[in-house]
């Protein structure tokens, strides 16, 4: 008996013995099972600003993981290897059920388990289960994601999770067919979900030269995410490299990463960065009301933290959102 | 192959015959074994959310 996988807006109708466009859930006589379940591919400990979330927990490590599998198959994918692969095809499998995996980010030290690297998307239950466990012993739970998934699931899984980064590839339905092999909208509805729920969100944009830096496009996005998730989400702008099947491309110039920054700080939106450029003057925080440098940093490495502990300007007293303790 | 192309001995096509018989006969007890020492595991997967049973003739 063939099932529907309604987990994203793909629906893969998957018959018996093979697997969905994911490559991880697999029908089995019948019944979907989630094939990479506590068998990560990838384990790290990464600080929060790599994720990236600059207003949660800043500086604090994160205990990272990833399985096999994708359900975007994005044309500049950065984990090609581990993404666009089935968990049969990793070279390295770890075994790491949910209970295993609390305790090896309690042993390491971290605050926050971040599902990330791939789209924790196709290992939702693991995600899930795992998020469950982790908030009884008081870890966040981070979810890294291109947030193409359906809205049920989605809410379901906010209630154990506590913050994310969700790509928006661009603002443009076409571009997401073509490069991602998604649609935009459903992406738009998950960024709305996360806000509804009450889930923190930043929001990174990549820009890639030539497909997606126009800057009335990334005006419109601003503006949209000004007005349905606020004008204090902060909005990641980041640096292209060329990478697997779009190596054809040059890197993101500076200039373009500059414009679209001002660009959206002109929509409204008060919390604009600018990822993998070393040192810019967009790595760090400024308050928006004085200008006050609150959280300085260079690349991942926080080099100036003047945030009150409650999370306020120190010279004008003005609250800046995020979660700071 | 004709008569007038072997003289005595155990006509070709029958030596190959039983050559094939006496391997298949010898290799069978071996594979059986081998099959027997390296079982194949039964991995236990987890059951996922969200899906439903799909005909696919309806």
């Amino acid at each position: 008996m063939a099932v529907v996988c309604e987990l994203c807006p793909r629906e893969c109708v998957i018959p018996e013995g093979e697997a969905g466009d994911c490559r991880v859930r697999v029908n089995i006589d019948g019944r979907l099972r989630a094939s990479t379940y506590g068998r990560p591919s990838a384990m790290h400990i990464d600080p929060m600003e790599k994720k990236p979330l600059y207003h949660f927990h800043p500086g604090s490590p994160v205990f990272s993981i990833a399985t096999a599998g994708c359900n975007l198959h994005c044309l500049n994918c950065q984990n090609w290897q581990l993404s666009q692969r089935g968990g049969e095809e990793m070279e390295q499998i770890y075994r790491a059920d949910p209970p295993q995996l609390i305790e090896l980010a309690k042993e390491n030290g971290c605050e926050s388990i971040a599902y990330t690297y791939s789209d924790p998307i196709v290992f939702y239950e693991y995600v899930r289960d795992s998020s469950e466990l982790a908030r009884q012993v008081g870890l966040h739970n981070i979810f890294i994601t291109a947030g193409y998934i359906n809205r049920e699931p989605l809410r379901r899984l906010c209630r154990v999770l506590d913050a994310t980064n969700t790509d928006l590839k661009a603002f443009d339905d076409r571009f997401y067919r073509e490069v991602n092999g998604g649609t935009l909208k459903p992406v738009l509805d998950a960024l709305v979900t996360f806000r509804e729920e009450g889930v923190w969100l930043e929001v990174t944009n990549l820009i890639i030269p030539t497909l997606n830096d126009d800057l009335s496009m990334i005006r419109r996005m601003a503006k949209w995410i000004r007005d349905e998730l606020g004008e204090g989400t902060p909005l990641h702008f980041s640096r292209f490299h060329p990478q697997y099947r779009m190596r054809n491309l040059p890197p993101t110039p500076g200039e373009t990463l500059d414009r679209a920054r001002q660009e959206a700080m002109n929509a409204g939106l008060q919390y604009v960065y600018v990822g993998n450029v070393l040192g810019h003057v967009g790595n760090s925080t400024y308050c928006p009301e004085d200008g006050t440098l609150l959280i300085g940093r260079v690349g991942f490495h926080i080099t100036e933290n003047n945030l009150t502990p409650d999370g306020r300007c120190p010279s004008c007293n003005r609250p800046i959102p995020g979660v700071w303790q | 192959m004709k008569r007038r192309d072997w003289k005595g001995g155990v006509n070709p096509r029958r030596r190959r015959f039983l050559a094939v018989l006496v391997g298949t006969l010898v290799s069978l007890p071996a594979l059986g074994a081998t099959a027997r020492r390296c079982k194949s595991r039964q991995i236990s997967l987890h059951e996922a959310d969200f899906y439903r049973p799909h005909d696919l003739e309806g």
